[in-house]
């Protein structure tokens, strides 16, 4: 009996500290932990040793081997012997994420930094502290399709001279067809042309803030769609809503910015943000707006408008890539024809687009410093291949000689039937590995001007849409990058880059019981934040 | 273990040391059986309290936790600097001050109930319908709270429905967050707190019961002066923990049940921790500051609701 008695007590602690250690496994699941593959000998076109390499960002599909999931993905693997173990980054979390990895000096091999002016600062401390990879001096050299795209983002340059080296690789939204200098945004006004049409206002490409105001106004009030109680004239979340009132009227609402006597001043206190504001509170307690806007997920805003048709406008994402795609589940979901689908262009309350540069890049690719050179060196040969003339369209259209080709006059042709999908979900797509994932250096913004497999009138569409950007926007309302405030990344900077504006300022709406009360929530937090603000704005104007 | 010296005990360190292996071999096994929570103590609540000192480093991740340079109170001056640190203190204690009021009496009041119901299916029925809420997340919760208070939810629905009156913004409305996080908490967290309390009052001698029942004593009498008094020493322990607790707690609650509209009124110091370590720049000093500043006055709360107990009359936490 006492034997028993020990062996079961034994066995209870075995158990329990077994138990504690696989809860407390240092490195949890970090796939870097997993013994690489033995090497498979010479691979791939190179003759490349077999390499494992682990690869962070948020578009990377959760669940979906890329190693032996689709055609495209395999042949691009192969080609360089890759075994590819992605980790998706979640979008809200992508910052977050990364830069904990990256403090904890565990980030994966290769990783998409979501580099921006409020994510400058932190990476400026990254590569302080030695937690990003520098590339070899030569790097240019060695990879000079990468260099000639690194050439045309402006921030790679910019950052390599700020840190006399080059830690990051942005990845251009625009090489061959860039729309313009400074960058214009794709984001657009999702409008029911129908409904525009049918309460007598004109159908066109551009609105100002107040001529949306007032065709919602009137859908509430003719409710042309039939729709009933269900109707809401504009659906927003609180982000997009923020981009819809403030940014649109007032460049400058959430950062500095150089004001006409050459001085440093913040932007939320300027008068267009202001009034940007009290078109947002009029919107809202007039029940044109969403009335609860704040409760809304960026999918939940598009629900509204494109899945259940209820909503009659809506500020959303307008990629080239995209138009066409919009219209088909539009209609396979509403049954409406796609022609009720109006994307146009949203201006301030001046008649002017507002927007500050968006600077021709999206995600920097960097490396860890602590993984072998083999795996930084064979990235970079990837993306070599993908921003090449003959690899970069395989990114958006699949395999050459399959899925497109070059003809005679060197144009990129299509060989696939019309309709076929080929990037999209699993199971729906030819391709779901397509994408920015596999090593792209040029974005899809620039191959959709060209794309065949997209519509020429889409094309047309989005071309014309970038176009009145450039034509309705004057340099004081359509500003260049101020490299001096973008690089500024103080400890005072890093402290006022945290304020979340869009929840302040929806805040502020929610809660106004007046126009008047608004204006005193407003002066109220603009005084309680000065103790953040001032600081920046002496280092500024020092 | 002490050895008396003309009246003055002297202790003798080896013999203590004698007698405490002794101890230690003849009861082995439990000695073994504490090794594992022993050790999880030292490796997830002692150990990670060297890093508590970041709050007066400035971290360099490239030089570690030791040899990040010394700055003083540096983190802290720039955390009394932000006007929602402040805040955020202020929403907390009114939150969870709250908390102690409204939700810390349900579980007894539940328990209580349980107790008194006298068909055991019932009772089981009850329990765990109560109980199950426990076992949701709080982004369900936070989900369901949408479908049921949203303005096209159920009870707007129902009270157009009924007096055809406008859709009420309960999830926006500032005023009703509080109550909100209450009856939240009170639905998931009532049914499993209250089955401390009834294994406390599992323990009472039911002999007692039976006495009052044949002096007959009511069933709130019974209550009043045989149950309550007997899951006293219960209730006490877990208030004093609760009251130690009001300076943080409820992140995930508040997390998702807040919003643009209601965050004025939601930010606490948990939410303010979060937002200022993972929403903006990351910086891990600045969070280490205010997560000591927390811990030292929950700390203190612990110490000041131990001592009032005590003085009550109570048998209080610590010794």
């Amino acid at each position: 009996m006492k034997c028993m008695k020990r062996f079961m007590c034994l066995f209870l602690i075995a158990f329990l500290i077994m138990g504690l250690a696989a809860c407390s496994g240092g490195k949890g699941t970090d796939v870097k932990t997993q013994a690489p593959s033995e090497s498979t000998g010479g691979g791939g076109d190179g003759g490349y040793e077999r390499i494992v390499i682990t690869y962070a960002c948020p578009q990377v599909v959760e669940g979906y081997d890329y190693n032996t999931g689709d055609e495209y993905s395999k042949f691009i693997l192969n080609k360089f012997n890759i075994e590819f173990q992605g980790i998706n980054l979640p979008w809200g979390e992508w910052h977050n994420m990364l830069s904990t990895w990256i403090m904890s000096q565990d980030m994966p091999d290769v990783a998409i930094y979501n580099y921006g002016e409020g994510t400058h600062a932190d990476a400026a401390n990254f590569v302080r502290q030695g937690l990003i990879r520098r590339l070899p001096d030569d790097w240019k050299k060695r990879w000079p399709n990468v260099a000639s795209v690194y050439g045309t983002t402006t921030l790679g340059p910019k950052l390599e001279e700020d840190y006399g080296g080059t830690y990051f690789i942005p990845r251009a939204r625009f090489f061959y067809n860039l729309p313009g200098d400074p960058l214009a945004n794709h984001w657009s006004l999702w409008m029911r042309a129908d409904w525009i049409a049918a309460v007598g206002k004109e159908v066109k490409n551009h609105y100002t803030i107040p001529e949306v105001l007032e065709i919602a106004a009137l859908i509430k009030e003719q409710d042309p769609g039939n729709v009933g109680a269900s109707l809401v004239p504009i659906s927003m979340d609180t982000s997009n809503t923020s981009r819809f009132f403030l940014e649109a009227n007032s460049t400058h609402w959430n950062t500095f910015y150089k004001d006409s006597t050459g001085k440093y001043a913040w932007g939320a206190m300027a008068e267009q943000t202001l009034e940007g504001l009290k078109l947002w509170y009029k919107a809202y307690s007039t029940g044109i707006l969403d009335q609860e806007f704040y409760l809304l997920t960026h999918e939940k805003d598009m629900e509204k408008f494109q899945t259940l048709g209820i909503a009659g406008v809506s500020y959303l994402g307008g990629q080239t890539a995209d138009v066409e795609r919009f219209r088909i589940d539009f209609t396979a979901y509403t049954g409406i024809d796609g022609s009720a689908f109006n994307l146009a262009t949203l201006l301030g309350t001046d008649g002017n687009y507002h927007q500050r540069d968006l600077i021709n890049f999206w995600g920097a690719v960097c490396f860890s410093p602590n993984s072998d050179d083999a795996k930084y060196e064979r990235w970079m040969d990837l993306m070599e291949f993908t921003s090449s003339k003959d690899g970069y369209p395989g990114t958006q259209m699949g395999l050459k000689g399959i899925d497109w080709d070059y003809d005679e006059n060197g144009e990129i042709v299509s060989l696939v039937p019309p309709g076929t999908l080929l990037a999209g979900s699993v199971g729906d797509a030819k391709y779901p590995s397509l994408g920015h994932v596999l090593g792209s250096v040029i974005l899809w913004d620039d191959l959709a001007f060209d794309n065949p497999n997209i519509g020429k009138s889409f094309r047309e569409e989005s071309k014309a849409l970038y176009k009145n950007r450039y034509d309705l926007s004057t340099p004081e309302t359509f500003t260049k990058v101020d490299w001096k405030l973008w690089m500024h990344s103080t400890e005072n900077m890093r402290r006022a880059r945290g304020i979340d504006y869009a929840t302040e300022f929806a805040n502020m709406v929610t809660s106004a019981t007046s126009e008047a009360n608004l204006v005193e929530l407003y002066n109220a937090w603009i005084s309680s934040q000065m103790s953040i603000i001032q600081p920046v704005l002496d280092e500024l104007n020092k | 273990m002490a050895v008396s010296t003309g009246g003055i005990k002297k202790f003798d360190f080896k013999s203590y040391l004698a007698n405490t292996g002794k101890n230690i071999l003849k009861n082995r096994e439990k000695y073994l059986l504490i090794l594992p929570g022993l050790a999880w103590y030292i490796i997830f609540a002692y150990i990670p309290i060297f890093g508590l000192s970041l709050a007066f480093k400035k971290y360099i991740a490239k030089l570690g936790l030791f040899r990040s340079p010394f700055v003083g109170l540096y983190n802290f001056e720039n955390v009394f600097a932000d006007p929602a640190f402040m805040k955020s203190i202020i929403t907390t204690l009114r939150i969870n001050a709250g908390r102690l009021i409204f939700v810390f009496p349900f579980p007894i009041i539940l328990a209580l109930i349980f107790n008194e119901v006298r068909l055991g299916k019932s009772k089981k029925i009850l329990q765990s319908i109560f109980t199950f809420p426990h076992f949701l997340s709080w982004v369900i919760v936070g989900s369901i709270m949408i479908s049921i208070l949203g303005q096209r939810g159920i009870v707007n629905s129902l009270l157009n429905l009924l007096f055809g009156t406008q859709p009420i913004g309960f999830l926006g409305t500032p005023s009703y967050f509080q109550p909100l996080v209450y009856l939240t908490d009170i639905w998931k967290s009532a049914g499993w707190s209250a089955i401390i309390y009834m294994a406390a009052i599992s323990g009472i001698d039911v002999e007692q019961y039976q006495a009052a029942e044949i002096d007959g004593a009511t069933r709130l009498q019974r209550i009043w002066y045989i149950t309550l008094p007997g899951i006293k020493s219960t209730i006490i322990v877990l208030f004093i923990l609760a009251v130690g607790n009001l300076m943080s707690g409820g992140f995930e609650q508040i997390f998702n049940l807040s919003n643009a509209a209601t965050i004025k009124v939601a930010e606490t110091l948990d939410m303010y921790i979060y937002r200022i370590t993972f929403r903006g720049s990351v910086d891990f000093s600045f969070s280490a500051a205010v997560s000591l500043f927390r811990s030292t006055i929950n700390l203190l709360l612990l110490l000041a609701a131990d001592r009032i107990i005590k003085r009550v009359g109570g048998t209080g936490l610590l010794a």
